[in-house]
This record gives C-alpha cells, structure tokens and sequence, in this order.
C-alpha cells in the first residue's frame, strides 16, 4: 500500500495521511498504534469496506482496486474483525459458507458437501471446533476460530487480524497464537493489528507502527524492544510506574456483608458470601478471570441486581433493597464496564451524555435549562481534556475520550465512594495512564475506590488491598506489599491457592448446609 | 454504487423527495392505464385538493386527527415503547367525549367541552397505558397487548353506539347530536375546518419542546435510546414503560374527542376508523419529530383529498384512488421504516 490518504469529512479526521505499508509474503507483520491512530481504517481500505482519497494498493506485484470485500475475497484478502460476523443461530458449517454456498439442485444448499468442506478445513488446520454446533453454544475463542475457518475456506492467502486477543482469555489467546504459527507454516501472511506489545514482541516478524494517522517506524522485530515501540507509540516516554503514596484508611465506606447471588437452576451461586471493606483513602482491587463473578459484583454494587442474601453498607446505610437512583443519592459514582452499551448512550449528544446522573440540577419548573447544562459540560471537557465539542454524538467521540467523558460525568459527582469495572480495558497507554492518575487523585483525597479489574497490572500497581475471586467466592485477601507478585495472584485467580477453604470457612459451610 | 451509499441516500430528505417522486410517476402511470381522461384524472388527483376553498379546508381539516395521532406515536416510538392501539384508544376517546357531552347538555360550552376533551385524554391514557403497565410488571410484549385491547375496544363502542346509545331519531348507526355548544368553531367556511387545528399546531410545538427540553421528556427519550444506560444512570426506567403510553393513548383520546366535537358532531360507527393507523404512518414519515409530525399529516390529508377530487370530477374509481394513495403511501413508508430500522440496529449493536 503506497501513499494512502483517507479524510473522513465528516467528522474532520484525517485518517490516514499518506501510509505506506509493505507485507511480505509469508511474514507476520504487526500494525501497531494506540486508538485512533488510523490501524483500522488502513485495513479497512484494504478489505474495501472504505475508499482510499489517494493511493495505491499493489497485491503480489499488480495494482488492484479493491472496491469492497468480494474483490478482497476474490484476491485472497481475509478479514477477522474484532467484533465477529457471526449469525449465532447458524451451525458453523452454516456460517462458514454463508456468501459462497454450495449449491445442490437449484436454489436449495447443498448442507451435506458444506459440512464435509468446513469439517475438512477445520481439520487441516488443527481447529478444535465441530462444524455442525450452533454458534450461540460457541466460546468466544471458538467463534474466532469460525472466523479464520471462514477466511481459509474462501482460499484466504492474506489475513487480517484487527485486535483478535481483546476478547480471549490466557490459554485461548495462547491456542490462537499457535494457530497463527500454524498457518504461517502453509505460507499465508498475516497483518495483526494490536496495540498490546507484548503479542507484538511474541508473535510478529516486522512491526509498522503508527501514529496520528502516519507510519512513524517500521522495524523488524527482534531489533527493537517494548520500550522502544512504546516511545515510538505515544511519542514520548511514558512512565509505567504510578506514583502511589503510602494509604491512610479513615472509616468504611462501603461494606459487603455475605453478599450471595443465586440462579434458580445453577448449583453453584455466581456470588458466595462476599464480604469485604472498602475504607475511605483505600483502594481496593478485585482481580480474577472472566466469568469467576467479577461482573456481578459489579452489577450488585451498582444496585442493577439484587443480591439474594447477604447485605450491603454504603456511607454506613443498609443499601440492600436499593436501586441505581436511590444509591447515586446515597452517594454512589460507577464506572461501568460495558461503557458503550452501560455507561454511555452514544447516539445522543455528549452534553447529554455529561447530565444523565444528575440532570435534577439543571431544572427549572420541570424544564432543562441549556445554558447551565452547556457550561457544566464544557467545564468537564475542559478539566478532563475530552477531545470533543458537546453537541456532538457520543458515538462520535474515540473510545479514550468516552471513557474520559464517562470519567467525567462521574467524578463530577464528588462522592466519597467509587466503583470502577475494567477502567482501561481497550484504552491505549495515555488514556489509562490518565484513568489512573484519577483513580489515585480520589484515593489521596479520601474517597474510598474499588477497582474491578482482570488486568494485574493495574491491579498491582494501584491497589492498597488485593482480593481475588476464583468461581463467585473471594479465594485471596492480600496486601498490597513489595513481595505480592503476578505469579501469586494468578495462582490465586487459576483457583491453585485459595484461602477460604480454611477450617473455619468449611465449619461455616458445614453448619449452613444442615 | 454501493449499499452504504444507497442506505444514506435513502434515509436523507432528497431521498424522501424522490420517494415521493417516483411514488407520483407510477400513479400517473397508473392513471394512464386506468383511466379513460387520463390528463383530467392527474389534475384532480394533484391539484384538485386546492382548486376549491371547500376542498382546501377539509384537507386541513382531515390533517388535525392525524396530527394528534402521530404525536402520540411519535412520542412513543422515541422511547421504544410500541402503541399499536390507537384506533381503539380514538374510538374509545370519541365515545368518551360523546357520552359526556350528551350526559351535560345544560353546562357551558368551556366547562363541559374541557370536560369532554379532558375525559377523552384519559380514557385513551387509561387504555394504552394499560399496555405499559403490564409490560412493567409482567413484561408483556407491548405490540400485541396494545393491539389486543384495541381491537376489543372497538367492539365495545360498536355495541354502544349500535345499542344503548344508538338515536332512534336518526337512520345512521350513530349516537345523539351534541349540543351546539361543544361544538367547535368553524373557521374557514362552508369548508368543516375549525378552531381546533390551531391546537393541533401548538400541541406539536409544545410536545418538541416536551421532549427535548423537560425533564421527563429527556429521561424518556434516554430510556428510548438506551435502556441500560439509562438504567445505570439511576432513571426510573420501569415508570417509562407505562409513561409515554400514557402521553400517546392520552393524545389518541384527544383525536376521538377533535373529531366529534370539531367535525360530526356526534360518534358514528367507525367515527375515527384509520386515525389510529395512518398516526403511525403519518409518525414513521415524520422520523417520530414532534414537529415533523404536522407536514407528514398534511401530506397523508393531501393525498386523501386529491383522491376524493379525482373521484369526484373524473372517472377514476374509488378502487384505483385508493390504489394510488397505497403506492404513495407504501414507498414513503418503507423508506422512513428503512431510516427507522438502520437507527435501532445501530443502537442495538
């Protein structure tokens, strides 16, 4: 790809500025960047989902001009995005050969010959997945499988991964990896696109990284370093390290007493006795592996769902019984994980999106008044230095500048209490360094902090007190000292240590249960 | 061109003209195949409506129901909850607002007409919001329980005004006349407009305003947009199931009552059959803008009154007239239902 350039007009971005971008054949090449450095939308000139304002692309020696995915498809470009195109009701079979059936008699589908062809891709490749389940009983790691499985079937020669780890777990991203060594073994080429150097280091032949929508460096791997691309990301050297005082705890702000949360049908409880404190001037860190009842605490924190038993203090009052409204009154400030869909509503405006907590300010007899709603929201952007003007859609915003917006909206709360679920997950380097700094500015200033987060980074390098859940049950209380390292927290999360199986933990169980 | 490009050019206001563009190229070609004064046909059919000041006012006149009809979807549709009741909700609101009307016939034009109207609101609220309460509390689907009760409305006023209430002075299946004080001043005469389209116009402003600005019309909006958003947010969001079914059956009442105290007089069978599902029409078309809601209904009246005209004055039948105004209607619809439904996906995505 020579000279591209792609103007957005809409929205004034330049995405592109003249990039060139060179894969060899055979070569896992990284395109690296933090978001909304252009990665994506130079793929997607690429897989012809949009058009280049200048620039060519040469395929294996000729100009082609891809004008939408089928010709990509026809050339053998492949495309898994990060968000798969799946049709959940579909058998994989199904799903792979959707676009370019098989064709028995007439209009009808040949089912038989298309499971037989998937089966026989699957196979070859060393997948893990039966071509007649349905998707929806799929891991999402499957699913990604299904995606390469699609690519390959239509002859794929080139594959573009955009972000393929962000959604897989350890050992999924670990047999993803080989399936990538796999296939560069049979001669395809992939382009990965990431902004996790690690995978960077681990997985690619030669990086091109970019920035602000040009290539500033391509290298070949084993001659560069983390330190190096992460410079050469951002600009500049960033500090990894936080700058964490020593903590002074006042008294407790929130308190979880017993807290458990049951389905109707499932043996074991999504939440099982929870009990912890969380003291104002403490940041609290909750660390465990998806689907081990991290979301549900988030979820019953923030009053979205009612725990089954057990109780919950918040400034001292019982909150049990209490929903998000009445809790936000009580003092409650929550960043949500789900920020696109839970904590943010972007097809309406940011101004919109600034007052939804607290909009009870800004009425006069029953009406919003827009000059006090303008100014408070251009304050928050100011003070958070959201890239963003506040009449435009939220969904306009990049995924940093919502999260900061969020940020905003609910430190603008001044409570003494908040919740922070996955603060960083997708964020590239500044804007969690900048969601950190906030994190740590309200623990200095007293206010209590949890921090819910599957990243233990984070989790070390800002939590005063480490718990970690493993199967709905906190199975780790752990200080926050020198010698606390990644390797014990993740032999806590993996359920090889557990402390709550102490004697008296099974008495209490025991007793329970007669 | 590409599929992208086309969604855009569809869902944009050029593409709405030329919608209506070549909706009007195939009733003239309709028309030439159909009719033997092809050239007389076309012209009562487009231009007849503003031929004759009789023909003009009860084109405005037949856009007022409209108005409040697709206000009241309109409003609901914006915060995703579905009314599929409104012809019941009318109906009962035209009953309501006969009964009493018949049941004051010494009161004052003002206390018993707001009485009337007021009446009306709050049988067709009490209707639809029925619907919202029930998906509150037991999460029924709103779309069929809406329906549903609409549909058994509908026969329960059918048996008033055919039974109990019929005027055996009167051949027609209808009530009692109401008194001449509650009926509504005629503005532009001998035409049937009257004073209410005034209201209609000023009930369009104000529910934009409503929307946009207050305090409920933004949580309602919000919930609309993104229930668990809105839920996180700490917004009632079970108090907007029932809300703004409320505000859009209390608007259906309102056109029952406008079209028996502004046009008949009194409730005949079937007094308001179709406002309630040309208001969904007129509210798609108008992209659920409380504002837009006033030309999308003078539109729907326009093609209505032009089809009349062309009936009327050349030999189109009453069976291609409608057949015109269905082709209208069907591509401006669906190129609305397109815009409609490429939003709510992306929401849901």
């Amino acid at each position: 790809m020579e000279g591209i350039t792609k103007f957005f007009a809409a929205s004034g971005v330049l995405a592109n500025d003249a990039v060139d971008l060179v894969v060899e054949e055979g070569e896992i090449h990284a395109v690296i960047g933090e978001n909304g450095a252009g990665k994506s939308t130079l793929m997607k000139l690429l897989y012809g989902l949009e058009h280049a304002d200048a620039g060519e692309i040469t395929f294996r020696g000729e100009k082609v001009a891809i004008k939408d995915p089928f010709v990509a498809n026809r050339l053998g470009i492949g495309m898994v995005h990060q968000h798969f195109k799946l049709v959940s009701d579909f058998t994989v079979a199904e799903n792979v050969v959707l676009g370019s059936e098989p064709r028995a008699r007439g209009p009808f589908i040949d089912r038989r010959s298309a499971v037989r062809d998937v089966s026989k891709v699957i196979e070859e490749h060393g997948f893990s997945v039966d071509a007649k389940r349905k998707v929806q009983d799929l891991t999402v790691g499957q699913m990604q499988q299904v995606e390469i499985v699609k690519m390959l079937y239509r002859n794929a020669e080139l594959l573009i991964l955009d972000e393929p780890t962000s959604v897989l777990t350890e050992q999924e991203i670990e047999s993803l990896f080989n399936t990538l060594k796999n296939l560069l073994g049979r001669g395809k080429t992939i382009i990965l696109i990431t902004h996790k150097l690690e995978e960077v280091m681990q997985m690619s032949d030669r990086v091109t990284v970019m920035r602000d929508g040009k290539v500033v460096a391509v290298r070949d791997t084993k001659d560069v370093d983390k330190r190096e691309l992460s410079r050469l990301m951002v600009g500049r050297d960033i500090l990894l390290e936080v700058d964490r005082k020593p903590p002074t705890y006042g008294d407790p702000v929130l308190e979880l007493k017993d807290v458990t949360i049951r389905c109707r049908g499932q043996g074991r409880p999504l939440l099982d006795r929870i009990s912890f404190q969380v003291r104002s001037g403490e940041l609290v860190g909750i660390a465990g592996v998806g689907g081990n009842g991290l979301a549900e605490i988030e979820d019953v924190i923030g009053g979205l769902r009612r725990a089954t038993s057990g109780r919950i203090f918040l400034h001292g009052e019982d909150v049990t019984a209490l929903g998000p409204e009445p809790l936000r009154e009580v003092g409650l400030a929550y960043v949500p994980a789900d920020r696109l869909r839970r904590g943010a509503s972007l097809p309406t405006t940011v101004r919109e999106n600034c007052i939804v907590t607290k909009h009870h300010d800004f009425l006069r007899t029953g009406i919003l008044q827009k000059r006090g709603i303008r100014a408070f929201t251009e304050r928050l952007i100011e003070h958070f230095s959201i890239d963003a003007v506040e009449g435009m859609p939220a969904g306009n915003l990049s995924g940093g500048n919502i999260q900061k917006m969020i940020l905003a909206r609910e430190l603008a709360a001044e409570t003494d209490f908040i919740l922070f679920s996955e603060p960083t997950w997708g964020l590239d380097i500044a804007s969690s360094q900048f969601v950190y700094e906030k994190m740590l500015e309200l623990r200095q200033r007293g206010a209590g902090v949890l921090l819910i987060s599957s990243n233990l980074d984070e989790i070390l390098g800002l939590a005063d007190t480490v718990l970690i859940m493993y199967r709905g049950r906190i199975v780790g209380r752990l200080e926050n000292t020198e010698s606390l390292s990644k390797e014990i927290i993740g032999e806590y999360m993996l359920g090889l240590r557990d402390d709550s199986q102490s004697p008296s933990a099974v008495a209490s169980a025991e007793g329970s249960r007669g | 061109m590409d599929r992208k490009r086309i969604a855009g050019l569809l869902s944009s206001t050029t593409g709405l003209a030329l919608t209506v563009g070549i909706a009007f190229v195939i009733v003239i070609i309709l028309i030439f195949v159909l009719s033997k004064e092809p050239g007389r046909a076309i012209y009562y059919f487009f231009v007849g409506p503003f031929t004759k000041s009789y023909y003009f006012g009860n084109m405005l006149n037949q856009s007022i129901g409209l108005i409040f009809t697709g206000l009241g979807i309109a409003v609901a549709f914006r915060s995703s909850t579905f009314n599929l009741g409104g012809e019941g909700q009318a109906y009962a609101g035209a009953m309501a607002a006969t009964v009493i009307c018949l049941s004051l016939p010494s009161l004052t034009g003002i206390v018993g007409g707001t009485a009337a109207i007021l009446g009306a609101i709050a049988t067709g609220a009490f209707l639809a919001g029925l619907s919202g309460f029930f998906r509150m509390r037991w999460g029924t689907d709103q779309l069929i329980s809406s329906f549903l009760i609409s549909a058994a409305v509908i026969l329960i006023v059918n048996y008033l005004v055919t039974g109990p209430l019929d005027d055996p002075t009167n051949s027609m299946l209808t009530t009692a006349r109401i008194g001449q004080q509650y009926q509504f001043l005629r503005i532009f005469k001998p035409s049937k407009l009257d004073i209410s389209i005034v209201f209609a116009v000023a009930a369009a402003i104000a529910t934009y305003f409503f929307m946009q600005r207050s305090h409920w019309g933004y949580e309602m909006r919000m919930c609309g947009i993104n229930r668990e958003f809105s839920r996180y947010a700490g917004i009632n969001v079970a108090k907007y199931l029932m809300v703004p079914m409320a505000i859009s059956g209390g608007f259906h009442g309102l056109a029952g009552a406008v079209a028996v105290m502004g046009t008949h007089y009194r409730c005949l069978k079937g007094v308001t059959a179709g406002l309630g599902w040309n208001g969904i029409a007129v509210a798609l078309i108008a992209k659920n803008n409380p504002v837009a809601v006033i030309p999308a209904a003078l539109f729907f009246a326009y093609l209505d009154a032009g089809a009349r005209a062309a009936m009327l004055h050349a030999d189109v039948t009453f069976e291609l007239a409608k057949i015109a105004q269905a082709v209208i209607f069907f591509l401006v619809t669906a190129q609305a239902l397109y815009g409609f439904f490429t939003t709510r996906k992306r929401v849901a995505a």
